[in-house]
């Protein structure tokens, strides 16, 4: 009978997809797959389990190991199962006389190189050679251990998370393979030949020297313990596992927590997880011992000042202290006085509950999200162009894609898995477009077909974007049945006739971008006609002063060219944090309630007012940066802060510092101390991914579940402690369970509706919408029209930043990100992961590097006109001259001492993206730096309750 | 760096100026509507103030946009 799919099981080949069926028998069962299927797959998915070694379904089928040899009818020999494919009327025998001795055969001549230690061995009880020794009898070994074997190869220690045994080793290339086909790095290979070969990493280099990116592929695929977690080396073979959604970035990789009790020993890749399939990065795999970290904050905490000591109370307590500080800052500032951030890294059910607090038990629309400093421009832009402020595909859309562009995103740093995905597709021949100021590592896929890098000035992406518009509404480039069908035609022709205009043509906008007019008209009818177009972008994007005139530039081409409503097409926002969807989703914004119904909607107040029993204040609220500027104009005076840390994320540092030192009462509910804390009151203990249930939404807006695998480590979920203090500020809500609160969720918001915790269960996830019209979700959106009926084209035009280089400041800064480590640093700067990239470093071109006498190493001050770092520098030719890079994941850094204040026109997300500096070599850290290590120190200081001197920060 | 009331100045501003492709009037009452829709009470509350008390800094069609709060 056939079997449905069971994740666990490996079926030995990949599943092909072929609308023919092709039936053949298989040891007398008469059995249907579809055309494609390896003999291998089509015996397993019938459970005849046929002995295999070198074959794994998560790659393609090799035939080295000779274990599934079978039988065929009318064939000659002993052909591989896995590499044959099944034909009409096919009669294959897997089990006789003949192929168990030519199977014991080969098993013993795996294993008369192979040491004999089973029961000291790591892999003991998950071993497939020690499961393939038993299943086909292997009883003895002739052969002895007297001739030339491979039992002293030398043990490869070098990556922090897992180690390379190569007297384990059998060559079965499974790890070579992972690391070409599935993660598409090519950092390993087999050297030598014959009795001589080998796995090596790079040119017989250490893994930690190789261009291993520790993605962990190798090690699941691996079938010994040659490639073997250190965790498992040391600790021994889980006994249950968990399946629950990593809280790393937007990719929302499902995981097998893999557990010994309360303990996770190692974190594995969930084949049927629909996002990453099974596939892993070095931050989900291996960076989870923030978890168990020495620094996390394992009680509550209260203090009147924030040069006094913290001074531990009960939960009750620090409810009770932090409820009075906010009802007498209301009565003595007035109701507005006081907000709230919620978290793009906590659950969906939390951030509902943080922004439900804000609205009910704080009684204004003072709530806002980290997403407001990073994708809030996709919200807006995409929200008056296409109806809906989401990404339009799944993630696995891109397969089907024939060209990639890449706008301001850097996926194999920034969303790995996916930037192995995109890989895959870019090495099957599909085209790929990059729009960067920095040469990204995604255009030097191995194997890329055709790439054009649009290398643009930094904050000239609208100007880009228009002329890539502009030649494809000039050159006949248009889809003109789609957007007959279906765009507005008056916003249509407004456009059409903007667009068209020559000041956008590529020849006009060189001036502005930098970019060659005939590349931009290249990559325009590259995107244009080359069939499916897929747009995927980033930060890159949001993060300009028109961040939302460009996510509106990005839908006019996708619409112009009818690439939307289809596999293989479509806009994608790469979201930066695991749940920056779900956290918008969820009514963060000031200005929305959950599923983006404006609050200056009667009826949808109407709704919101008798589910929740308070009168909803139609007005919108205080964004972030507006928060800043009402705390230090002194009529904004309290904050409860959820899972985020503003003052090393949001930028102008000092600005920041100071509008929270002006704060009366601050709330940071956090697992660790974080730069926030520093200026907080009360401190309420925050609780990791790992201790609590809930869903994450992630940037193909796919609801996953997030399970509890351990208790929460000071005893409430993040949940729990909204409850208490929302209760203790005398709004008391009811839930004893987070599927209690989707469940109000999907009451309250239309896309929801059809979203339960049981629906979850049986689906494994959901792509909202998810509603009556759509009960099993949407995996890609406006296939038939838009929320907004037609799609509506924007008017772009180019206004230049007023960050613009000088004299004075001659050099444009930009940030970005780096694959090992993940947003402020404070989980990944608790793991090994700091191996990688212990500190943030700026990167300089050799010409203004030479110009300015930079070495390698030396270290520079940067200033700008909100303040100046020191970092030391890394000379770069990934950036043209003009432009220096550097990331922020390291507090000391001060990399946003110097972003300034400029932001987006119609959602405030900070201009990270451009900066005017000038850099020069200096000899000491800067002011700034000096004075938040001696912040630091005290604050570490006050933290285990001891007082200090007062230092000002 | 700007003040808070300098920041407001400059983001009416900077909503009429990426607007301005339609005329001062139609710009204008876009940038009308985007404040009504996006800023908090205080903020309309404070710029208005500005523009009573002479308005300094405020382009044409912020000038009109507020008139229109």
């Amino acid at each position: 009978m056939l079997e449905y799919f069971d994740p666990s099981k490996d079926l030995g080949t990949p599943a092909i997809f072929s609308a023919t069926s092709i039936t053949l028998d298989i040891d007398g069962n008469s059995i249907s797959v579809p055309e494609g299927t390896s003999v291998l797959r089509a015996a397993a998915l019938y459970n005849i389990n046929i002995p295999k070694l070198c074959a794994t379904d998560s790659l393609e089928p090799f035939g080295s190991c000779r274990l599934c040899a079978v039988q065929i009818e009318g064939r000659r020999g002993y052909p591989a199962a896995c590499t044959t494919p099944v034909s009409e009327g096919m009669q294959v025998v897997t089990q006789n006389t003949k192929l168990a001795k030519l199977r014991r055969n080969v098993m013993e001549l795996y294993i008369s190189d192979h040491p004999l230690d089973c029961l000291t061995c790591p892999a003991n009880g998950d071993c497939e050679l020690q499961d393939m020794a038993g299943a086909v009898g292997l009883r003895e070994v002739r052969y002895g251990f007297n001739g030339s074997n491979h039992l002293d190869a030398p043990t490869d220690d070098s990556n922090p998370y897992f180690s390379f045994d190569a007297s384990k080793c059998i060559v079965c290339s499974r790890c070579v393979r992972a690391c070409e086909e599935v993660q598409g790095t090519f950092a390993l290979t087999i050297d030598g030949r014959g009795f001589d070969s080998k796995v090596s990493a790079g040119v017989n280099q250490d893994f930690i020297d190789s261009d291993c990116v520790s993605c962990g592929a190798c090690v699941q695929a691996c079938p010994t313990s040659t490639l073997m977690e250190k965790s498992v080396i040391e600790q021994g073979q889980p006994e249950h596992s968990i399946v629950t959604t990593c809280a790393y970035c937007g990719v929302g990789c499902s995981f097998e927590a893999q557990m010994q009790g309360d303990q996770v020993i190692r974190m594995v890749p969930y084949k049927g997880g629909e996002a990453n399939q099974g596939h892993s990065c070095v931050k989900g795999r291996f960076a989870f011992g923030y978890a168990t970290h020495k620094d996390r904050i394992k009680a509550p905490m209260i203090r009147d000042h924030i040069d006094q000591p913290w001074r531990e109370v009960s939960w009750d307590e620090a409810f009770s202290f932090a409820a009075a500080k906010i009802k007498g800052i209301q009565k003595k500032y007035g109701r507005e006085s006081v907000g709230g951030i919620t978290s793009s890294r906590c659950t969906n059910e939390e951030t509902y509950l943080v922004q439900k607090l804000i609205r009910t038990a704080f009684g204004n629309n003072n709530t806002d999200t980290c997403a407001r400093v990073c994708h809030s421009p996709t919200g807006f832009g995409l929200k008056t162009t296409l109806g809906e402020s989401a990404g339009t595909q799944t993630f696995d859309s891109v397969r089907e894609a024939d060209c990639i562009m890449v706008i301001g995103a850097n996926p194999t740093d920034a969303h790995p898995v996916f930037g192995s995905l995109m890989r895959r597709r870019l090495r099957e021949g599909a085209s790929l477009i990059v729009v960067d100021p920095r040469d990204i590592d995604l255009l030097a896929t191995p194997h890329l077909n055709q790439a054009i890098h649009l290398q643009l000035r930094p904050g000239t992406n609208v100007a880009l974007i228009n002329a890539l518009a502009h030649v494809i509404a000039t050159q006949e480039l248009l889809d003109k049945d789609f957007i007959a069908k279906r765009c507005a035609s008056d916003a249509f022709e407004q456009w059409l006739a903007f667009i068209s205009e020559s000041r956008n043509s590529p020849e006009e906008t060189e001036a502005i971008t930098g970019v060659a007019p005939d590349k931009v008209r290249s990559a325009a009818r590259l995107y244009a006609t080359v069939g499916n177009g897929a747009i995927f972008y980033g930060l890159g994007v949001t993060e300009h002063s028109q961040g939302s005139t460009m996510v509106m530039g990005i839908a006019n081409l996708a619409l112009a060219t009818g690439n939307l409503g289809r596999l293989g097409v479509g806009v994608n926002p790469l979201r930066g944090q695991n749940n920056v969807q779900g956290s918008c989703d969820m009514g963060s914004f000031p200005h929305e309630l959950p599923g983006y119904q404006h609050v200056g909607e009667q009826q949808v107040r109407d709704k919101f007012e008798a589910a929740w029993k308070v009168k909803i204040d139609p007005e919108p609220g205080l964004r972030i940066p507006n928060m800043f500027d009402a705390a230090l104009n002194g009529t904004f005076k309290g904050l409860y802060v959820q899972g985020e840390d503003i003052a090393q994320s949001d930028p102008n540092t000092q600005h920041v510092e100071k509008a929270l030192c002006s704060l009366e009462c601050l709330i940071v509910q956090d697992i660790f101390l974080n730069e926030t804390a520093k200026f907080a009151h009360v401190l309420l203990p925050g609780a990791t991914f790992l201790e609590k249930d809930g869903t994450f939404t992630n940037a193909e807006r796919r609801i996953n579940r997030v399970r509890k695998v351990m208790p929460p480590l000071a005893g409430l979920a993040d949940w729990e402690v909204t409850l208490g203090l929302s209760k203790a500020l005398g709004y008391e809500m009811h839930y004893d369970h987070p599927s209690e609160i989707m469940d109000e969720i999907a009451q309250l918001t239309p896309t929801f509706s059809g979203v339960s915790y049981q629906k979850l269960e049986e689906l494994g996830s959901i792509q909202w919408p998810c509603n009556e019209q759509h009960p099993l979700g949407t995996p890609t959106m406006h296939v038939e029209d838009f929320p907004i009926g037609k799609g509506n084209f924007a008017i772009t035009e180019f206004i230049p930043t007023q960050e613009r280089s000088t004299r004075r400041l001659p050099l444009l800064l930009t940030t970005g990100r780096i694959l090992s480590q993940y947003n402020v640093g404070a989980q990944t700067r608790r793991t090994q992961n700091m191996t990688w990239h212990s500190e943030d470093v700026l990167e300089v071109h050799p010409h203004d590097a030479l110009e300015r006498g930079i070495n390698d190493g030396d270290w520079l001050g940067i200033t700008s006109r909100a303040g100046n770092t020191v970092l030391r520098a890394k000379i770069s030719e990934r950036m043209q001259p003009g432009i220096v890079y550097t990331t922020f994941h390291h507090p000391g850094s001060g990399a946003n001492v110097i972003t300034t204040d400029n932001s987006d026109w119609a959602t405030n997300c900070p201009e990270y993206k451009v900066t005017a500096v000038q850099v020069e070599k200096v000899s000491q850290p800067s002011r700034w730096q000096k004075a938040f290590q001696d912040s630091d120190k005290k604050q570490q200081q006050l933290l285990k309750g001891k007082q200090t001197t007062s230092v000002d920060v | 760096m700007r003040s808070a009331q300098q920041q407001l100045i400059h983001m009416v501003n900077q909503i009429g100026e990426n607007n301005q492709h339609s005329g001062v009037e139609s710009a204008a009452a876009f940038t009308s509507t985007h404040i009504q829709k996006f800023w908090a009470r205080s903020m309309k509350q404070d710029i208005i103030q500005h523009l009573n008390n002479g308005g300094q800094g405020l382009s044409e069609i912020s000038i009109a946009a507020i008139k229109k709060l």
